[in-house]
């Protein structure tokens, strides 16, 4: 009996022991490495939503990162970048900043300068980038960001209407010209009213104050020749031209505007002439993908729509860009998503999912022609950012726009004149510059 | 260990104060301080004294002024029109009844949902495009566009009548409960008419519960934020452009905090007349005996 309970406390024995030395093995063995994760703000828009789509691609590429993106309105992005920059440690690896931003940051040092690691880039080709776009990104020549997408605006006209035989026919009677997609103020107003008197508005606008009526009125400033500061930075707003533009803006929203829009932004346009109740709007260009899309807002009359340069050729530029915060932990694991998902091989993939485009090889390939919108579709947006102003720059960019927007508003509701409003705008700009 | 010395009473009061000294006291201080500074959140490292520059500077800030002002006319007349519908509310509620209890219920419910909300549910019920009022209006032949130059901050108003009338109903329904019998009793003997008793002695009874909710109601009035966020963001042009809305366009958009501050101290400066003004009266109306 004891000897074998001698053998049983043996044989425990080497159990005991042969477990001990797999536990001491798998001891000895690295234990694997947690990856590192990117958190990036960005907007809640489509643009989000395709970049989330190509994440899979890129953590499985690059398996020791992970991405976590962090989606909020438009309204809260900028308070919550601004916290994080002034931390010890940023909570954001990447962020991506607005056009009126960019300034703004920069010159405050809230971004890390990206000159050398594009430089160290191979293949990134940074010149790919269409100019106006690129430059937004350079603030007193480093480069701070690169283009994730463009919102440059542009005419988006119901291109059935403009076809029909019987509205040619009757404006042809009415004027004593051929009905045409406009390409001056005179012709976008005299159209817009045509179509008024047909029964349909002229143009659903966005004159809500501040960002929405700046962003579409500055179109009309330099079609009528205007410009809001000349080359050296002054303050060039107090002038005949901007007074004919926003004379013209006011006539426009009088006669061919839907009633009771004085205060609507770009979703209320673009529900109005979804619904069929506008025949033309200027808005983003990556609208029209959304109007004609079959199961969009725009139902039946999907497909109808068509993009256009605004009137007097020159577009207001809007463009978001990636940028690293200078108190940003993973500088480089940041730079290796950023430069991975603005190659030109992604940057493709990103287009043809839907995004908007920011590089020439990408507007002028065949696939992405065939994949994404068509040829014709790229092609206007090239020219339209070939030709494209930004909303704003400088570092108070945010103000002036607010306190512009807020003017020509007044000017519109008859709050003020046109001349009291142009006036007003211009002395406040002048000091925001100065201050 | 001085403070261990001190009596028990004392030693008991150091927790509040070390918590009012960290949340109120220091904030208020340091934002003081912020206000006679040139303090902008993007240029840190360039902070400088300039005394009271931001205070006077506020005089030749028309926007200001105008924010103030429709502030001012937002807090008289929502209160107001909050008042008297509240009042009478609680007048009819206070009234025996069998559904009275059901009719509080409901009546209460709009004080209950968060004000962002509400202001979001307003912009889509009263939107001339997809809104359910203008639509019902226009069956009926009347368009109303209620974000309009002229009406956007009556809209405004009437939004913060429909969710904080319930608030003023509630007050005041409790001090009608409260109230003695025996000078009622006193009047009906004298033979005095309703209309009468009301104004002589209802009235007079309730003066110092009107007041008080008058002076919270009035302080919450003047922080009105959420539905100028949600609906109009100050428009159009600065029609609905109210004090806190401003504050916050120049703190946090344009990163100016040193005259956010100072703006902030006037609001205070006007809040804290108004308040004195009612409490004085209240207690020069009070009863002694």
């Amino acid at each position: 009996m004891r000897q074998k309970r001698i053998k049983m406390g043996g044989f425990l024995a080497i159990v005991c022991l042969s477990l001990a030395m797999v536990v001491g093995l798998v001891g000895c063995v690295p234990a694997p490495v947690a990856p590192t994760t990117l958190t990036i703000i960005m907007e809640e828009v489509p643009d989000t939503d395709v970049v989330k789509e190509l994440i899979p691609q890129f953590e499985a590429e690059n398996p020791w990162l992970r991405i976590t993106i962090e989606a909020l309105p438009y309204a809260a992005m900028r308070d919550k970048m601004l916290t994080s920059f002034l931390a010890p440690e940023s909570i954001y690896d990447i962020v991506i900043a607005d056009n009126p931003w960019m300034d703004e940051f920069a010159s405050a040092g809230f971004l890390e300068p990206l000159d050398e690691r594009i430089a160290q880039t191979p293949d990134y080709d940074f010149d790919d980038f269409v100019g106006p776009l690129r430059d937004i990104g350079v603030v007193q020549d480093k480069i701070y960001g690169v283009p994730f997408y463009n919102y440059a605006l542009a005419l988006i006209v119901r291109q059935d209407l403009f076809d029909n035989p019987d509205v040619q026919a009757a404006y042809e009677e009415r004027y004593g010209k051929p009905l045409a997609v406009p390409t001056t103020l005179e012709d976008y107003l005299e159209v817009s009213k045509f179509f008024t008197e047909q029964g349909i508005y002229g143009a659903a606008m966005q004159p809500e104050r501040g960002y929405k009526i700046f962003e579409e009125w500055k179109n009309w400033l330099y079609a009528a020749g205007g410009r809001l500061m000349d080359a050296q930075g002054n303050t060039v707003l107090d002038s005949p031209e901007a007074r004919r533009a926003l004379e013209l803006y006011i006539e426009q929203f009088e006669t061919s505007a839907p009633p009771g829009s004085l205060s609507w932004g770009f979703d209320d346009a673009l529900r109005s002439v979804a619904a069929g109740e506008a025949a033309t709007m200027m808005s983003y260009n990556w609208m029209l993908p959304t109007l004609n899309d079959p199961d969009g807002p725009a139902g039946e009359l999907a497909g109808k729509f068509a993009l256009y340069e605004v009137p007097g050729g020159r577009g207001v530029l809007g463009a978001w860009h990636w940028a690293i915060p200078h108190n940003a932990v993973n500088k480089d694991a940041a730079w290796e998503f950023i430069s991975w998902l603005t190659s030109k091989e992604i940057d493709k993939q990103r287009v043809i999912l839907g995004g908007a485009p920011t590089r020439t090889s990408v507007m002028t390939d065949q696939e992405v022609w065939e994949k994404g919108f068509g040829r014709e579709y790229y092609e206007t947006i090239l020219s339209i950012l070939e030709d494209a102003e930004p909303l704003a720059r400088g570092k108070r960019a945010e103000e002036v726009i607010e306190v512009v927007g807020t003017e020509l508003n007044m000017a519109v509701a008859r709050d003020k004149t046109v001349d009291q409003a142009i006036r007003d705008a211009a002395k406040q700009v002048e000091e925001i510059v100065r201050r | 260990m001085q403070f261990l010395r001190l009596p028990l009473k004392y030693r008991l009061l150091i927790p509040l104060i070390v918590v009012l000294l960290a949340v109120l006291i220091y904030p208020l201080i340091f934002s003081f301080w912020v206000s006679l500074h040139d303090y902008r959140l993007t240029a840190l490292h360039e902070v400088q004294f300039v005394g009271l520059a931001n205070y006077i500077g506020l005089s030749g800030k028309m926007s200001y002024w105008n924010a103030l002002r429709n502030t001012l006319i937002f807090v008289f007349l929502a209160v107001g029109l909050q008042t008297i519908i509240g009042f009478g509310l609680a007048l009819l509620l206070h009234r025996p009844s069998r559904f009275r209890n059901f009719f509080r219920a409901v009546l209460l419910t709009p004080m209950f949902i968060t004000p962002i909300a509400v202001g979001l549910m307003f912009r889509f019920m009263l939107n001339l495009q997809v809104g359910v009022l203008p639509y019902l209006l226009d069956k009926v032949g009347v368009t109303i566009d209620w974000f309009s130059p002229r009406l956007a901050l009556f809209s405004i108003i009437l939004i913060d009548v429909w969710q904080w009338t319930p608030f003023m109903l509630l007050l005041l329904l409790a001090g009608l409960e409260s109230l003695p019998v025996e000078p009622f009793e006193a009047a009906r003997v004298d033979g005095a008419s309703a209309w009468s008793t009301f104004w002589k002695v209802t009235l007079p009874l309730m003066r110092p519960v009107l007041i008080m909710a008058l002076i919270i109601r009035m302080l919450d009035a003047f922080k009105v934020f959420e539905y100028i966020y949600a609906i109009t963001q100050g428009g159009p042009g600065e029609r609905t452009e109210t004090i806190l809305w401003h504050i916050y366009k120049v703190g946090f958009r344009f990163f100016r905090m040193s005259e956010a501050a100072s703006m902030a101290y006037v609001l205070v400066l006007v809040t804290l007349v108004l308040v004195v003004a009612l409490y004085y009266n209240m207690k020069r109306g009070e009863y002694r005996p």
